[in-house]
């Protein structure tokens, strides 16, 4: 940690402050890799977000297609990364797999987010026998290992999109009901809460301009820190082969394909589906970590005289 | 007393250079310490840089002297400046702080600025210098008993965490035995200030600041708890009473120093201040009148922004005695920073 | 007359912190309660101005018995009460400017928000910090806001928890001003809830000790 002197400077007060003042700050390094960690993430995710909805409209891309004469080549010019079993290019598959995992993640992760929200908030502002029955609800819900679930859930109906958008949202709306809850407790109990019912503010008042706009940083929060853990669910789902019809490319349909290539010494068709699902899961993650710090209520008042 | 520049004098553990002598600055009457300096701050400055680009000068050349033995006031309204103060000497501030000036601690004369975070960590804090924090439920960690807090302190600051030194620490700041092991939010405020005072006088050290130790205690509690601290202080430690409480600083201190609007405005002896002839500059007068003791009466008006300073005396625009002079920021010349103070008033 | 008849209440029903409390405040009248933090005093004012249902007892509101508490009590008597907590941090919503916090009474019963500068104004704030949030404000002003959310809608009974304790001298007496400027204009009565005894009996009429209140 160093010492950054400044140079010796006049005052901003003009004639009337000390002349000459050698100004010294602790140079906080943490603070410049944070800012750089976070550059990189939005960057990540800017890149990714751009190829998703760029690229399909220029290349279309028949699923079904099937070119066995290119089948299994490793990476070169024509193919960066490399074609998968059936001869199709497997960047163009994989921009078309993150589109649909990326898709399914925040669907998903937004659809949890709701539910998980509107489920805290009753039980925390209504309080009383409602607040028990819901958390003991919740319990239920948790004590079943909820990949289990997830795939009962998807079992039922015939592979495609939608099923896996309800699994996924269905078994992850737990944790955001119990954090939501946990605020609307802590809000209720504030004196401005009191002030403002003295004031003779209605329920429905105090809920939507007091309790709510306290609650929707955290929900909003727990909705963008679910869609890396919705994505890498619809992977496992789709490589477990419940989730998505094969012939339709999503980051664990790609890789459950690339299994058996993988035993034969084609290492391509595996790690970049694989290291496309990493980076995207790790740079929403980033954002979402960058996002968390700047809720942080102490980080708004730098200043504390 | 010698103007300083802000030049540069070496770097710390420099012995005896820094340190311009004993005497009080600009403090009336001698000090009762029979030690010799322990705190000895010339020029402290400390300004924060905003988000916008702009400056807010939370401090501006502050100077005083502290002797062992010493008990001295610095009051002020909040927001003044004050716990910035208490923060930069222990090295607490902010990463978007800057500093200027110098403190220099004990005989070795070691700058508490310029002193690198690990001396501060390793030397300083707890060993040198104690802080007896506002508000100690918030300083205290909720899920830990009062016992592991004295423990873990007893054992980084002496190496000896044996049950007989907890409990000697525990008495001496008068906390009861049988409570060592509750939890902070089960302790009453009075007795969670009581721990925050026990942990820090474990390390024995000869510079106590106390930043607001008295916020939100009933009268009989504010009383006890600053008599304890006076106790503690002795004849070999130094305290430094930050609060904007009067009548306790007024209970405990030997001088009495005025922040406002980030500057020194008066530093002179308690017994002068609190009794005849009075504190001389307007605003020490003013904040004694406020009390319900006194006068009950509020000073008019409210103090400016410390990110937008009026140029000349910080005061002016609610006083009375303002004149044409104002426009300058009067020097601290005898213990008072005021054009006006030659008016003698009934 | 505010009167608290026989006031037993609690957050606990098996522990209450509050027993057996009567109370009254006449129109007009200042009264101070004084007793040590954490004796119940605060619960006893939030109960006062119907903001926390007692486990017994009642309140009698100018002649009319309350009969129900927080959302459940009538707007018209709720709003009957201004009320001042201790922690301004806390009782200030940390997304409001503060025009917004203290117009928030006058909107939640329909009234015109155009009084907000001179509201203002009588509690020693300038123009300059009406779009300041919280946080960006001292403790002394945002209490200075409070206090003036309390007095928006002129209410007939001010309850004052703790108002000052966090507060420097010349804050106090700026406030304790404004309260007592105000009761002058317009009659209202007044509960005041500390623990400095100095200052309740230099402010109010009469003082009295909860040590006293419970054990009558």
């Amino acid at each position: 940690m160093a010492d950054t002197v400044h140079p010796a400077e006049k005052t901003e007060n003009g004639p009337n402050g000390p002349n000459t003042a050698v100004w010294r700050s602790r140079a906080v390094v943490r603070r410049s890799t944070r800012a750089w960690r976070v550059r990189g993430s939005a960057a990540v995710v800017a890149v990714l977000m751009l190829s998703v909805l760029l690229v399909p409209p220029f290349a279309q891309l028949d699923q079904q297609a099937v070119d066995l004469a290119a089948k299994l080549r490793p990476p070169s010019w024509t193919h960066p990364f490399g074609t998968d079993d059936v001869g199709r290019d497997l960047l163009l598959r994989c921009v078309y797999g993150l589109r649909v995992s990326l898709l399914v993640g925040v669907v998903a992760a937004v659809v949890s987010t709701v539910i998980g929200t509107a489920v805290g908030a009753l039980a925390g502002a209504l309080g009383g026998w409602t607040d028990r029955l819901v958390m003991r609800l919740v319990d239920v819900f948790a004590s079943v290992p909820h990949l289990l679930l997830g795939i009962f859930i998807v079992a039922m109906f015939r592979p495609g999109v939608w099923p896996v958008v309800v699994s996924v949202a269905l078994t992850h709306w737990l944790s955001t009901a119990r954090i939501v809850r946990a605020e609307v407790l802590s809000l209720r109990s504030r004196p401005y809460v009191d002030a403002a019912i003295s004031g003779g503010a209605s329920r429905r008042r105090v809920a939507v301009r007091h309790l709510l706009p306290g609650v929707l940083p955290q929900a909003g929060l727990a909705a963008v820190l679910m869609v890396p853990h919705a994505i890498w669910h619809e992977s496992a789902l789709s490589f477990l082969g419940l989730g998505l019809p094969t012939h339709q490319a999503s980051l664990g349909t790609l890789v459950q394909s690339a299994r058996g290539s993988l035993l034969a010494g084609d290492w391509w068709p595996t790690l970049f589906p694989g290291l496309c699902a990493v980076t995207a899961t790790l740079a929403v993650a980033g954002l979402a970590g960058a996002w968390r710090e700047r809720l942080n209520p102490r980080r708004r008042s730098e200043l504390m005289l | 007393m010698t103007p300083r520049t802000g030049s540069d004098s070496g770097s710390s553990g420099n012995s005896g250079s820094g340190n311009s002598g004993n005497s009080g600055t600009g403090g009336t009457g001698g000090n009762s310490g029979t030690g010799g300096t322990v705190l000895s701050v010339r020029d402290l400055s400390v300004r924060f840089r905003m988000r916008d680009g702009s400056y807010v000068r939370a401090v501006t050349g502050v100077s005083f002297d502290l002797a062992a033995g010493e008990c001295l006031a610095l009051v002020g309204e909040s927001g003044c400046g004050k716990s910035v103060l208490a923060s930069a000497l222990l090295g607490l501030l902010p990463g978007n702080a800057s500093i200027a000036g110098s403190a220099l601690l004990g005989d070795d004369g070691l700058d508490l600025l310029r002193a690198e975070e690990r001396v501060l960590a390793r030397e300083v804090r707890g060993r040198r210098a104690g802080l007896v924090p506002q508000s100690p439920a918030a300083h205290l960690t909720p899920v830990r008993t009062i016992r592991s807090h004295l423990r873990e302190t007893v054992r980084e600051l002496t190496g000896d965490a044996g049950s007989g030194r907890v409990r000697a620490a525990a008495g001496r700041a008068a906390f009861p035995e049988d409570h060592l092991d509750r939890h902070p939010h089960e302790l009453s405020g009075g007795l969670a200030q009581r721990a925050a005072t026990a942990l820090a006088l474990v390390g024995d050290a000869p510079l106590l600041l106390a930043d607001e130790p008295t916020t939100g205690l009933d009268r009989d509690l504010v009383e006890r708890t600053v008599d304890e601290l006076r106790r503690h202080t002795g004849d070999h430690r130094a305290l430094l009473l930050i609060t904007h409480d009067l009548a306790a600083a007024g209970r405990i201190a030997d001088r009495v120093a005025v922040m406002y609007a980030g500057r020194l405005v008066e530093i002179t002896d308690a017994s002068g201040f609190f009794g005849a002839p009075g504190p001389r500059h307007p605003y020490a007068r003013g904040l004694l009148n406020a009390l319900p003791e006194r006068d009950f009466t509020p000073i008019p008006g409210m103090p400016p922004e410390l990110g937008a300073l009026p140029p000349g005396c910080a005061f002016a625009a609610r006083c009375a005695r303002a004149s044409a002079a104002c426009t300058v920021v009067p020097d601290l010349v005898s213990g008072v920073a005021c054009h006006h103070v030659a008016v003698a008033h009934a | 007359m505010l009167e608290l008849r026989s006031v037993t209440a609690g957050y606990d029903r098996r522990t209450p912190v509050v027993r057996d409390v009567s109370l009254t405040v006449h129109g007009g009248e200042a009264v101070g309660l004084q007793g040590p933090s954490g004796c119940g005093k605060s619960t006893l004012a939030r109960v006062a101005a119907l903001l926390h249902r007692p486990d017994s007892g009642q309140i009698v509101l100018d002649g009319e018995t309350a009969r129900g508490w927080r959302h459940r009590a009538p707007r018209a008597q709720r709003t009957a009460f201004g009320v001042v907590f201790q922690q301004p941090r806390l009782s200030a919503d940390p997304r409001l400017p503060l025009a917004e916090l203290m117009a928030a009474p006058l909107r939640s019963n329909g009234r015109p928000v155009d009084g907000v500068r001179e509201l203002a104004e009588t509690v020693g704030l300038g123009a300059d910090l009406l779009g300041r949030r919280p946080h960006e404000v001292s403790d002394g002003q945002l209490q200075r806001a409070c206090l003036a959310r309390a007095l928006a809608l002129r209410p007939r009974w001010l309850v004052c928890d703790e108002m000052t304790a966090m507060l420097d001298a010349s804050t106090t007496a700026a406030l304790v001003g404004v309260v007592e400027a105000y009761r002058r204009e317009s009659g209202a009565g007044l509960l005041a809830v500390g623990h400095d005894r100095v200052l309740l009996e230099r402010w109010c009429d009469r003082t009295v000790d909860w040590a006293e209140l419970t054990s009558a």
